[in-house]
């Protein structure tokens, strides 16, 4: 990764910027939304089984540490993703496992996890209005970066 | 009904925020299917977007919006293979989207 934003560095003008968009290294919330209310079906634990955004955190302050970006403007978002069934969420949540998980043992141990949470999820929308949503919230950390 | 990611345009409005993508060319590492790239690119100058999953590029020049064509170019291809093979100080803004490179 490091590596990676040297190499960006050098793809960029000198008056260039870098922006990094990424999650943020904690659970995110699944949520049934109807009706003006909000039910939560639990949380996705993604620090337990994803490839680590930790790993961008620390490459990113190990650049500014070493003077090759500094950080201009940062900020923090909710990005939501709507699903229209369980059975979309649930295939969703396994190729993101397939895609992202650090090994076979931590997409082993995601897998229940997954399952469990779209089984609650399936429960709130079976007992919810017609309309509700399900919608997975994951806090989202953005910086603009300039070559120094 | 489609999976919506961010259809309240809260990651739009952070990116522009960040940027003013007018006149500029932009590099996006981790295209995936041009979800975010269509949300900027009719602002910028040039768009070069890479991703390396072969599916997922492929659904990005499927979808690429007719009054974009001229503006993006999609590369299936690694960053690291791409870095390589590209000129020093090619580009204004580079976008690393839910993307560890």
């Amino acid at each position: 990764m490091v590596h990676a934003l040297e190499e960006i560095r050098r793809l960029l003008k000198p008056t260039g910027a870098l922006i990094d968009i990424h999650p943020m290294a904690e659970s995110s919330p699944i949520e049934i939304h109807q009706g003006g209310k909000i039910d939560l079906a639990g949380y996705l634990s993604v620090r337990q089984w994803c490839i680590d955004y930790q790993q961008a955190d620390n490459a990113l302050a190990e650049i500014t540490q070493r003077g090759l970006f500094a950080v201009e403007r940062e900020g923090v978002f909710d990005s939501l993703t709507h699903y229209a069934s369980v059975a979309e969420m649930r295939t969703d949540l396994k190729e993101a496992i397939d895609k992202f998980a650090r090994d076979a043992q931590s997409a082993g141990e995601a897998a229940p996890h997954a399952e469990a949470l779209a089984a609650r999820a399936e429960e709130l929308m079976q007992a919810a209005v017609s309309g509700a949503e399900l919608i997975l919230r994951e806090r989202t950390h953005i910086s603009r970066l300039k070559p120094t | 009904m489609a999976i919506r990611v961010d259809p309240e345009n809260n990651e739009t409005r952070a990116l522009f925020d960040m940027a003013n993508f007018g006149g500029q060319h932009v590099l996006e590492i981790g295209c995936g299917d041009g979800r975010l790239t269509w949300r900027y690119a009719d602002k910028a100058e040039r768009v070069t977007a890479i991703e390396p999953a072969a599916k997922q590029i492929a659904l990005a020049r499927e979808d690429l919006p007719s009054q974009l064509q001229d503006r993006i170019e999609f590369h299936n291809i690694a960053f690291e293979d791409f870095a390589a093979a590209s000129a020093p100080s090619a580009f204004d803004i580079v976008i690393l989207s839910w993307s560890l490179c």
